[in-house]
């Protein structure tokens, strides 16, 4: 994936030239550009290509596509950017992107509390019964492959 | 205010239960750098900060390794589910069995009950941010080992997945180190504490 990008000064972040001693310095992230595409994001763990340091070089794969993992990956982005924008408030092209996203949340967040159920209580609004009891809880899994 | 989210933060989804790995990898819900410890460090801390990007920081950043917490919970709760009384000895989670059955209880890998004293509240922002930053490295070094010592490819996707999270909280934790410098007195960063001193 990384090899999209062959420029590779996105993996470097600003440092100050010359620093006061007894002080730690992280460099800091200079653009939430590049970034992966939402499904590639939440499967990696990181919307940004420069963070994206995986243990032995492996990677995980084929996220499922369920409607719940296409709402995951949506909201995925908009959790990573809210941790970039906390100290990158002003940041104008990142804060587009995180309102491009947020409306793609409400969405798909709409789309699915309609065909498989609330995952917010407020999710009910209009709907016939109290289905917060309804289908699987988040931890829940009961398929089984033989050893 | 805290709203429950019916949906974890990544699938979790265990085909074959291993209550062998659940004996270590509990350690990544109450252990001494869990995300139990990752999410009450970082939400008892933001009080004590004085600059508004570091409460927003301190509260996104805990409330999703609350989420974090969840996920390992599942983790455990997949991986010991239809136990029979064989396989847990043979497993050698007879030791946390005995106390808990199938439950999910806050403890280190060693059976140690999770402890706060594992964590720090200094009230100070550059020797707690100094803390998260560590913490950070310390929970990605315990995925690091979780993924040598499991072959489980369910797992090791969330325990993969995890573990990133890490790398990218170490990253804005040292960037709101670099924020806070920005705001206190170049000559000597030390010069008082600006949660407290007026």
């Amino acid at each position: 994936m990384s090899s999209n990008y062959a420029d590779q000064r996105y993996r470097q972040g600003s440092l100050p030239g010359s620093a006061p001693l007894a002080m730690a310095y992280v460099p800091m992230q200079t653009s939430a550009a590049p970034a992966y595409e939402a499904e590639d994001a939440l499967l990696r763990g990181t919307l940004f290509p420069g963070l994206d340091l995986p243990f032995m070089g492996l990677v995980n794969r084929d996220l499922p596509s369920t409607p719940l993992a296409e709402m995951m990956a949506i909201d995925f982005v908009v959790d990573e950017l809210e941790l970039y924008l906390d100290t990158h408030a002003e940041d104008e092209e990142a804060f587009a992107l995180y309102q491009t996203m947020l409306s793609l949340q409400k969405e798909a967040r709409e789309r699915y509390a309609r065909r498989c159920g609330p995952i917010l209580q407020s999710d009910m609004l209009g709907m016939d019964s109290y289905a917060w009891l309804s289908g699987p809880w988040p931890w829940e899994y009961c398929q089984r492959k033989e050893k | 205010m805290f709203v429950y989210e019916k949906k974890l933060q990544y699938p979790v989804k265990i085909q074959t239960p291993n209550p062998a790995l659940a004996k270590f990898i509990i350690s990544q819900y109450g252990g001494p750098d869990g995300e139990l410890g990752a999410s009450m460090r970082y939400l008892s801390q933001r009080y004590s900060m004085p600059y508004p990007e570091l409460k927003g920081l301190l509260t996104d950043i805990g409330t999703e390794e609350l989420g974090h917490l969840e996920m390992v919970a599942a983790v455990v709760h997949q991986l010991t589910r239809e136990m029979t009384p064989e396989e847990i000895k043979k497993a050698g989670l007879d030791t946390y069995f005995v106390d808990h059955t199938a439950g999910v209880y806050p403890s280190a890998a060693s059976g140690f009950p999770w402890t706060a004293a594992s964590m720090q509240v200094k009230g100070d922002v550059i020797a707690d941010l100094n803390e998260d930053l560590a913490a950070e490295q310390k929970a990605r070094v315990t995925y690091d080992n979780i993924l040598r010592l499991s072959d489980d490819p369910d797992v090791n996707n969330v325990m993969r997945y995890l573990r990133e999270r890490e790398i990218v909280h170490y990253q804005r934790f040292g960037e709101a180190l670099r924020k806070t410098l920005d705001r206190l007195d170049e000559k000597n960063y030390y010069f008082m504490n600006p949660a407290f001193d007026r």
